[in-house]
């Protein structure tokens, strides 16, 4: 079975981390964002995996090779010259998404993190007879977002409304499709809109279904959602008694800690952490609701929460960080210093608070 | 030996990625020397200078950067200006002097009688020739050139107490707290080949003390007395501070223009400069025009070959520079700003005191602006490699990271 993952861009949405290595590759909750989609894609049976980018930054062949070996799964990129939009990057995937079985194939976004319940997606594909189907999740504030109207016995989709000022219904696309290689032939190769102008199509002739989407959603293409969406995986971790959740007397909540990073004495971990490879997370330290991400060290006394620490940075002792700060790689934070808000770009040393949200160059 | 063929090297320091990040974001696309000043790079500048020297045999870019970054302007800039020209990389900090004497057998392989210092990052106007002129008459070890500036500002730089009849240096002091001089270090130097005698003797002393001290507690903890590994020499601390009042340091001083290119927003300025300076020494350079057949130019404007500007465009200067491949449309207004390579202006649209980064696309009618500080964080509006800036949008003193697009208008942020 197949499956594209839209990668996109640039990622400029999560700079400062961005910077340092490209989206896919950035980690959540001790994995590269893409891990986790191409785990839940291998695990359901997906012999190959087609990644839809508009840009290839040097070294990403070489981490997608790694992920191949260790999977035992097939990786191809298909990079568009061009912005195709949503559906544009599948009609230029086509050759490798169609092999004559007849098999539908998935797509995924790859900003999007969920329990990926793909088995039973493809049993509801299979019960309906359908063309199309997608996810769908509800949220409280539906015209943030495209809203799905849908028949709620059958899943049958009435309409996409985009943006809706009055409300229509709390269900939004959640960015998971499982799709009959016949759709690919209402995809032009040109910038096309998936929402606006396939989905449509399929819905008028009655063919597109929608299933609620057990369990949690998230976009995490930006910080604040970064950081909630951790939260939400950490949650589902817990509900699935999963082992690798850490407990102790210095650990609040559902906290996960890779098994080479070292904690101090006299820490308290949590809610809502996770702490990556080979961290050093001295005496007496405070965490919250943060990552924490490789090679980071965090000293002595220090206080972190609601934050992301980038790939080797450092936490200066006493030092206390909160509200959104976001440090990218290799950021040295000094001792005692507060930082409330400042997203940091790679390479920086902080020698003074930052009292309020600022961007530091 | 009798030969009346004395022969200069140049060495010109361009620093690195690890040193400042004050370039930003423009240093996240283009190692800051190779940044275009007046449409030629930072370095560019000074190696020019460097040709007016009679007999000039080599010179030399030292930096931290990878050699393949100055792979391709190396071999281009020794083709043009018919001198050799080499990159060599640093394996690590040594200090603005151990830098130079790093490769000190490198220098010395021409037996060059005199050897001329510069720092990349300053606009000057380079008096190569006469600065070595007083040198040889001044008969000194070095001569350091400097400039006057306000008193209110010289605290920034190295100040200098020169002795106004025989200009021997008598008194150097780094950024000092009170005011000293208001004659300022400009980072330009000419020295004997004594200068590496100077080098090694701080090196051995240091070498030497490290073995000897034994400090108190309380010592070992005042900044001065933090030792510094024996290889890492400062020029200004180190070498020339000692050697004030001995007849061996002089001063050369100039009246043109000297600034420090630390930021984006200084670049603006110094293109300016250069711009200026053109007009005098290359006036073929510049770019005219009356409105009739080509745009209409007030002022010092560079324009490259390859750009296509529009004839109904209106460049203003002073202060504007379009690379190569630039596409300048009708009804256009450019004031104070550097248009870097493929860029995209539409109609009617106008930019003042910015710097619009290669590639990028400014949407017609849309507007670019900043106040013009040069020394304000966000007083010229700097956008990145492929922004666009869609029609009608506007975005005044900001900083607008590579890849982003803008479709509301922005006002003193910075962009992600």
């Amino acid at each position: 079975m197949k499956a594209l993952i839209l990668v996109g861009g640039f990622g400029t949405r999560l700079r400062p981390l961005t910077l340092s290595y490209p989206k896919p590759l950035v980690d959540f909750a001790n994995k590269p964002m893409i891990l986790h989609q191409i785990e839940a894609l291998e695990a359901i049976g997906v012999t190959e995996v087609v990644l839809a980018i508009s840009y290839q930054p040097e070294g990403m062949l070489n981490f997608l090779k790694e992920f191949e070996k260790k999977l035992g799964i097939k990786i191809t990129c298909s990079q568009e010259t061009e912005p195709l939009g949503t559906a544009g990057p599948l009609a230029l995937a086509r050759d490798y998404l169609v092999d004559g079985s007849g098999e539908p194939f998935f797509v995924l976004n790859s900003d999007v993190i969920s329990e990926y319940p793909l088995k039973q997606m493809i049993e509801f594909h299979k019960s309906h007879g359908g063309e199309a189907s997608i996810m769908v999740t509800k949220v409280d504030e539906p015209s943030k977002y495209g809203v799905v109207v849908m028949e709620e016995s059958t899943g049958q989709v009435e309409r996409f409304v985009e943006k809706p000022k009055l409300f229509v219904g709390n269900k939004i696309n959640a960015g998971i499709y499982l799709l009959d290689p016949s759709a690919l032939d209402r995809i032009e190769l040109r910038p096309t809109s998936i929402e606006k102008e396939v989905f449509p199509k399929i819905a008028k002739e009655k063919k597109l279904y929608a299933m609620v989407l057990p369990g949690f959603w998230m976009d995490i293409g930006q910080p604040r959602d970064y950081i909630t969406g951790l939260r939400l995986y950490l949650d589902s971790l817990k509900k699935k008694s999963s082992p690798k959740l850490s407990f102790g007397p210095h650990i609040i909540g559902n906290v996960l800690v890779d098994e080479s990073a070292t904690i101090g004495e006299g820490c308290l971990i949590g809610p809502d952490v996770a702490i990556g490879p080979r961290c050093v997370v001295e005496s007496g330290v405070r965490l919250s609701r943060c990552t924490v991400m490789r090679g980071v060290r965090i000293k002595k006394h220090a206080c972190i929460s609601s934050s992301i620490i980038g790939w080797h940075s450092t936490v200066g002792q006493w030092a206390r960080v909160e509200n959104m700060t976001i440090l990218g790689e290799d950021v040295h934070v000094g001792d005692e210093i507060y930082t409330n808000g400042g997203v940091v770009l790679p390479h920086k040393e902080i020698k003074s608070s930052i009292l309020k949200p600022e961007i530091v160059m | 030996m009798g030969s009346t063929e004395e022969r200069i090297v140049a060495v010109i320091m361009v620093g690195g990625p690890t040193k400042g990040t004050r370039f930003r974001p423009l240093s996240l696309n283009i190692p800051k020397p190779l940044f275009p000043l007046a449409g030629q790079a930072m370095v560019h500048h000074p190696i020019s200078a460097c040709k007016r020297i009679p007999n000039l045999a080599q010179i030399y870019l030292i930096g931290f950067y990878e050699e393949r970054e100055f792979a391709l302007f190396v071999s281009s800039v020794s083709n043009e200006l018919r001198v050799p020209v080499r990159y060599l990389k640093e394996d690590k900090p040594h200090g603005s002097a151990g830098g130079l004497y790093n490769f000190r057998d490198l220098i010395m392989e021409d037996n060059p009688s005199h050897i001329v210092l510069l720092n990349c990052d300053v606009c000057c106007s380079f008096p190569l020739p006469d600065m070595l002129e007083a040198h040889r008459r001044y008969g000194g070890m070095g001569t350091i050139l400097v400039i006057k500036v306000s008193p209110e500002s010289a605290y920034q730089f190295g100040e200098l107490v020169a002795d106004p009849v025989t200009n021997e240096l008598l008194h150097y002091a780094e950024k000092p707290e009170t005011f000293v001089s208001d004659r300022i270090n400009c980072g330009v130097y000419i020295f004997t080949p004594d200068i590496f005698t100077a080098i090694q003797g701080v090196s051995t002393q240091r070498k030497d003390r490290a073995t000897l001290r034994r400090v108190s507690s309380f010592e070992a903890l005042q900044p001065a007395n933090r030792s510094l590994p024996t290889d890492f020499v400062r020029l200004d601390q180190d070498i020339l501070s000692p050697l004030t009042g001995k007849k061996q340091l002089y001063v050369y001083e100039t009246m043109d223009f000297w600034e420090q290119i630390k930021n984006p927003g200084m670049s603006l300025k110094s293109s300016g400069l250069y711009l200026a300076q053109f007009r005098f020494t290359s006036p073929h350079l510049l770019a005219s025009g009356d409105g009739t057949k080509n745009a209409t130019i007030t002022g010092d404007v560079f324009i490259h070959p390859s750009a296509k500007v529009h004839p109904t465009a209106k460049v203003i200067g002073p202060n504007v520079s379009i690379s190569a491949n630039a596409r300048i449309g009708a009804g256009v207004r450019l004031v104070s700003c550097i248009i870097l390579d493929d860029v995209e202006i539409q109609e009617n649209a106008v930019v003042i005191h910015a710097i619009i980064g290669w590639k990028s696309s400014i949407g017609r009618w849309s507007r670019v602006q900043a106040s013009g500080d040069y020394n304000a964080k966000l007083g010229v509006t700097i956008l990145g490699e492929s922004v666009t800036v869609e029609d009608e949008v506007v975005v005044i003193n900001s900083i607008v990271l590579p890849n982003k697009t803008l479709n509301v208008s922005v006002q003193e942020e910075i962009i992600l």
